[in-house]
């Protein structure tokens, strides 16, 4: 085993900790287009491309779609990408994000989380995440800044793995995290090169080959076309285990884990469990730290992959307990709850009959606070108890 | 002996075999097919096509495994074909392979939905061919209006009838558009100058080593403009010749003319062979006619004020 290395340690935004996480897997094709609160991470590869530390074309695009359209047709003629936007930027690049899937495109890009209701919602929020979530993309979300780093490595391990060969969206908080410093370490080149070099070695992925009569995105109706959307499913069904063979890897070479899909903190004996995901998961840890020490029994579960849906390891993690809060920071129209609530509601007859709480909370910039998580954690400990308690609850509409 | 010179003929660009299959699911009488064959002949084997669904589409694409012709396709929407063409051609250039991308659409795509990334990629000055085959309307979906259907042009959604009477605008002129952008080569072809359009597809060729080069090529519909399916070709030598189409190349910003017709036709001449023209009064005639005369002065205009010497 290779002597680990944990890098020197920077202050990074999460903006910058996602550039120098792209920066040091050389990508071939990086398409640029700024948004709040994205535009850091591309500007951070520019200036690393005019210094010299990134040798990768730079296009700089009239609009998200193009962008989406760059990365896609230069991963599916061969080449490592990368892209990033936010929100509005997503919804524009709606189209090509399903071509990019549609076409099992390895595209790794960044998303940070932003609210859409209206222009002006330049706030946090994972509607943008949540509302793409049937693309056929892999969606995993980091909680601070060094895993943001270290999720954008993971990425193109999960992508361009040959069993997987998926386009992966990095998400991470818009404003909490994406302009939060914190000290990150910074793996050396050589490191990370090391640990992409096994997708060298794997069967070449199927790529556009001039003078071969070989069609991208062809693929029309009827046998084919299921052929495809049932193999698609399926790779989506592997990411899951690959994502934790990969935490299991990235371990081994730069000494941090994070538990692959989802992280569990203090699950064990909890009687409670709050299951969250992105920077709030950090005040939920706070929180269940505190009264724990006071004798109670509040775990943690950290979502860090939500497409595909972690439900297996969620089951094992959620069974048993007495009852399940789900802090949700989007919102899924037509079922008047949140998505990962509603998901998570999809594997309950497998997670046994614990009461399960869903809070909505953190809408555009309205803080997830240590008091409103406190107050999730006492709605739970009742409901345990065998009171009735409210499906749902909208938090910073009940202060 | 001195060896007889002569001036090349059409046939001596050709450099390849024909790479599409016998027998294609077009209409009658459509010059796309001669278009797309003609191109891929003159451009050689070393290109990738970059195309969308239209009425390309049941050329480029093939059926789920089946595939058309031998050359590589990518395909992709509307809205993304000259934001692939940049990615796929970025790609080649940073590994230092020379192909040839040529990205391939209609007017719907180049003049519509598609012309943001066109004009971003030629505003970035990207090293491939967009080549497009206008047929004045959205013809694979059943003969909508395009921004490039001339003015009065009786279409699906410009329909002729008491309140109105077809196609209100004049249209976008997208070859001059695009040659506003000071893109290393412009170019307008049509297929009953075959010379001419060989000449300009084998520039563009060198061309695209320095940045964008784009063909705008007149294709007209039997289908959608209702005429005979043996006048295509006919249509296409009117269209010169009443200078509806003038034929004209620009390298960044200079102008020159391919063909100069001496005396023009009357544009009745032309239109009276097509039937979306059909219900043309002597007013609707007068419209057109004044924006045919002005679009050729514009480039008159521009071969005076920047000659392309």
């Amino acid at each position: 085993m290779r002597a680990m290395n944990k890098g020197e340690i920077r202050t990074l935004t999460g903006n910058a900790a996602a550039a120098y996480g792209t920066m040091l897997c050389r990508p071939d094709v990086v398409a640029l287009y700024p948004i709040t609160p994205q535009s850091e991470v591309i500007e951070q590869l520019a200036d690393f491309h005019a210094r010299g530390l990134l040798d990768a074309e730079m296009v700089e695009v009239e609009g998200e779609n193009s962008a989406i359209n760059v990365v896609t047709s230069a991963a599916m003629t061969g080449g490592r990408v990368f892209t990033a936007t936010s929100s509005w930027g997503l919804a524009f690049m709606y189209d090509g994000m399903l071509q990019a899937a549609g076409f099992r495109a390895p595209v790794v890009m960044v998303n940070v989380n932003r609210e859409m209701p209206g222009i002006l919602a330049v706030s946090s929020g994972q509607q943008d995440m949540t509302s793409t979530r049937d693309s056929g993309w892999i969606q995993v979300v980091a909680e601070g800044c060094q895993e943001i780093l270290d999720l954008v490595i993971m990425a193109y391990r999960l992508a361009e793995d040959h069993e997987i060969q998926l386009p992966v969206m990095v998400n991470y908080d818009g404003f909490y995290l994406s302009y939060l410093s914190e000290g990150v370490h910074l793996p050396s080149r050589e490191d990370v090169t090391a640990f992409l070099a096994p997708l060298k070695e794997q069967p070449p992925r199927p790529m556009l080959v001039p003078g071969e009569p070989l069609g991208c995105g062809t693929h029309g109706i009827l046998e084919g076309f299921v052929e495809l959307r049932y193999k698609h499913s399926a790779a989506l069904e592997r990411a899951k285990a690959k994502f934790d063979e990969i935490d299991a890897l990235f371990q081994e070479a730069f000494g941090r884990s994070y538990g692959g899909q989802i992280e569990e903190y203090c699950t064990a004996d909890a009687e409670i469990v709050l299951v969250v995901s992105g920077s709030a998961a950090g005040t939920a840890k706070a929180v269940a730290d505190s009264v724990n020490e006071q004798g109670a029994k509040v775990g943690v579960v950290k979502l860090r992959i939500f497409r595909p849906f972690p439900r297996e390891r969620l089951i094992q993690a959620l069974k048993g307990k007495k009852a399940i809060g789900i802090i949700d920071r989007s919102v899924c129209f037509g079922w008047g709850c949140g998505p990962l609530y509603m998901e998570l509601k999809s594997a309950s007859a497998k997670i046994g009959k614990a009461p399960m709480l869903n809070f909505i909370d953190g809408l555009a910039n309205t803080d997830i606070t240590k008091d409103h998580i406190k107050g999730m954690i006492e709605r739970a400990q009742r409901a345990a108890g065998g009171e009735p308690f409210q499906e749902v609850t909208w938090v910073s509409l009940e202060e | 002996m001195v060896k007889a010179k002569r001036l090349p003929r059409v046939f001596d660009y050709l450099t390849d075999e024909d790479p599409f299959s016998g027998g294609l699911t077009l209409c009658p009488g459509c010059p796309l097919e001669l278009l797309l064959r003609f191109t891929a002949r003159v451009l050689g084997r070393d290109i990738v096509f970059v195309g969308t669904p239209s009425c390309s589409a049941t050329v480029l694409y093939g059926q789920n495994r089946q595939s058309w012709h031998k050359l590589a396709y990518y395909s992709c929407l509307m809205t993304g074909v000259a934001s692939s063409a940049t990615g796929i051609a970025r790609y080649y250039r940073k590994i230092g392979k020379d192909i040839t991308v040529v990205a391939f659409t209609g007017d719907g795509c180049s003049a519509d939905i598609g012309f943001q990334p066109l004009s971003g990629a030629a505003e970035r000055n990207e090293n491939f061919i967009y080549i497009t085959y206008d047929n004045e309307g959205y013809m694979n979906t059943g003969i909508q209006k395009s921004s490039t259907t001339p003015v009065g042009a009786k279409t699906s959604t410009t329909p002729v009838g008491q309140n109105r009477r077809g196609n209100p605008n004049p249209g976008k002129n997208v070859p001059f558009l695009m040659a506003m952008h000071k893109i290393p080569y412009t170019a307008t072809a049509t297929l009953s100058h075959l010379d001419d359009l060989a000449k300009k597809l084998v520039k563009a060729k060198e061309k695209k080593n320095e940045g964008l080069a784009y063909i705008h090529v007149y294709s007209p519909c039997p289908t959608g403009w209702r005429f005979e399916s043996d006048m295509s070709i006919a249509i296409c030598r009117l269209a010169v010749q009443t200078n509806y189409f003038p034929l004209w190349e620009a390298e960044r910003g200079q102008f020159r003319f391919t063909r100069k017709t001496a005396k023009p036709k009357p544009l009745t001449d032309l239109l009276e062979l097509i039937g979306k023209f059909s219900h043309f009064t002597d007013e609707d005639l007068i419209v057109l006619e004044k924006e045919v005369e002005e679009r050729y002065q514009l480039i008159e205009g521009m071969v005076q004020a920047w000659p392309l010497e």
